[in-house]
């Protein structure tokens, strides 16, 4: 099945839709209101249980790509369709069921300030309606995951940038999400820690999620030796099966 | 709603007053102030309204029968008189009676006063109308003075106008009172909301990144606002029954000749309708407040 081509017809023209595309864009371009052009008819396709590297420089369009994954930004023109769902079509309502099967660590950690580490991680599930007990098991095992058991019930506030990382870590994977969208993810890590969520990275993928991982870090992308996405003036400059980072740092 | 969705539900309501106690002391309070001022405003119109009521209910027209008219041609009279639109009572006071009361307002005995009158009664027979509507009365009582048999007609004129017009302004300067505290609270209770609500407008965000529906962000605020106003509503229904209570007592202590509203099923409905008020303003004012927030 996974194989099966589906054909869809869409403004006239056909176009296909491979089951085994965790992420297909098709000729999407992004202009915000203010005329700037963040992407330029992109098209790219990232099958399941891929690990995608996206590079390229500060403010290339590397975010509003991301961005469109979990629909935080809709195209100005295109298609966007992740897990065989259409976005652009995607009603408001079904937005919340999207996200529940997507998973993002934010570059800035969105961790709710008044909430404690448990309670950040927990929100995840308590979306879905999990029972309180399924809660507890879960988010404790998340927190070992990311080495911050002893932690539980700190508030963001008072965890250094790295432990607030690695509490959004701990959200974005505690749902087993199909697909996990990393932006940035080591940039505030000392290489030691940034080693670390790599690592719990590798071992999530290998279990059949599919990572897209936005980063500037050149070490761990040529250490890794993974499909790597160049991202430049809002057009893919460069897509390498098993590529470096590519840019001098 | 599944039960775990409740369960958080209502944990999150209280976490959330527990996080911002200032912010919903500040609630209650504001919910407790306008409601204060709305139940008095309520209770001041009951009794601007009933006291024009009273004035105007003493309103009559006292319509003087000729001298040597017979009693059938007063009884005449009085049926042509209940015909006329408007009229809502005619009752006859032969001048029979119209001494017998007079002289007991004198505090003697009618044959001493008929005695002392030298012998002869000085009262017209009278015929005495009720309109059915005050504003009536000045139309009716030109109507009457051209009928046959019709001596003097006197309703006290002037007096009526300026009454009417005095009771029409004391109704409309109590519903003034009332629109513009309500309006009043309204606005208060909006603005705390919004506060409220600006204050987490990241958190919102994020639950909704998170994957959280819409209903779900919004139902802590709903009932945390419900809580809030039931609680502001239940201080102001208090204060304002208490209050209210001692002011009858002081006006009817001093001021006797000020009819008061004392009003068991009125007290009542203003009680439970400043509770369900709160809780009404509270629901409702989060609930606007969010809907901004919720659209992306």
């Amino acid at each position: 099945m996974s194989n099966a081509l589906r054909v869809m017809e869409k403004n006239g023209e056909t176009c296909e839709i491979k089951e085994d595309n965790m992420i297909q864009l098709t000729n999407v371009s992004k202009i915000y209101q203010n005329g700037a052009r963040a992407l330029v008819d992109v098209t790219l396709k990232i099958g399941k249980g891929e690990f995608v590297f996206l590079v390229g420089p500060s403010g290339a369009g590397k975010s509003t790509l991301i961005k469109l994954f979990y629909r935080d930004e809709s195209p100005t023109r295109g298609q966007v369709t992740i897990n065989s769902k259409n976005l652009v079509r995607m009603k408001e309502r079904e937005v919340p069921y999207l996200r529940r099967n997507i998973g993002v660590i934010f570059q800035d950690f969105k961790l709710m300030t008044n909430k404690t580490v448990q309670e950040n991680v927990a929100f995840a599930l308590e979306v879905i309606g999990v029972s309180s007990k399924e809660v507890r098991n879960r988010t404790s095992k998340a927190l070992e995951l990311v080495g911050l058991t002893n932690k539980e019930n700190a508030y963001p506030h008072e965890l250094s940038g790295g432990e607030q990382q690695r509490v959004c870590v701990a959200r974005a994977i505690i749902n087993n999400p199909a697909l996990l969208i990393a932006d940035e993810p080591t940039g505030n890590l000392d290489p030691e820690t940034a080693w670390g969520i790599m690592e719990l990275l590798y071992d999530i993928n290998k279990r059949g999620t599919t990572i897209v991982m936005a980063t500037h870090a050149k070490a761990i992308v040529n250490k890794m030796q993974k499909r790597v996405i160049a991202i430049e003036d809002g057009r893919i400059a460069r897509d390498d099966e098993k590529g470096g980072y590519g840019y001098d740092t | 709603m599944t039960l775990n969705s409740t369960r958080y539900i209502v944990r999150e309501t209280v976490h959330s007053m527990r996080r911002n106690p200032w912010l919903s002391i500040a609630s209650v309070l504001t919910v407790t102030v306008s409601l204060v001022i709305l139940g008095f405003s309520v209770f001041f119109l009951a009794n601007a309204s009933n006291m024009a009521k009273s004035f105007e209910s003493q309103l009559e027209i006292a319509a003087f029968v000729q001298n040597g008219t017979t009693q059938s041609d007063i009884e005449g009279l009085q049926t042509q008189i209940k015909g006329m639109p408007g009229v809502a009572s005619v009752t006859v006071v032969t001048k029979d009676q119209a001494l017998l009361d007079f002289g007991k307002t004198m505090g003697g005995s009618q044959s001493n006063i008929l005695a002392d009158l030298g012998g002869t009664n000085p009262f017209p027979d009278k015929l005495t109308v009720k309109a059915t509507d005050p504003q009536n009365v000045v139309a009716l009582a030109d109507a009457m003075k051209g009928l046959p048999g019709v001596d003097k007609v006197r309703y006290g004129q002037g007096f009526v106008d300026k009454l009417l017009k005095f009771t029409q302004w004391l109704r409309w300067i109590g519903l003034g009172v009332v629109v513009a505290f309500g309006i009043a609270a309204i606005v208060l209770i909006s603005i705390n909301v919004k506060m409220n609500v600006f204050s987490r407008r990241r958190e919102i965000q994020i639950m909704k990144l998170v994957g959280a529906s819409n209903s779900f962000i919004r139902w802590p605020f709903l009932i945390e606002g419900m809580a809030l106003g039931l609680v502001g509503g239940a201080l102001a229904a208090g204060i304002v029954g208490m209050g209210y209570n001692w002011i009858t007592m002081y006006v009817q202590s001093t001021l006797t000749f000020l009819p008061v509203v004392q009003n068991a099923i009125l007290f009542q409905q203003v009680s439970v309708g400043i509770l369900f008020a709160g809780m009404a303003m509270g629901a409702l004012g989060s609930g606007f407040s969010l809907q901004k927030f919720l659209k992306s």
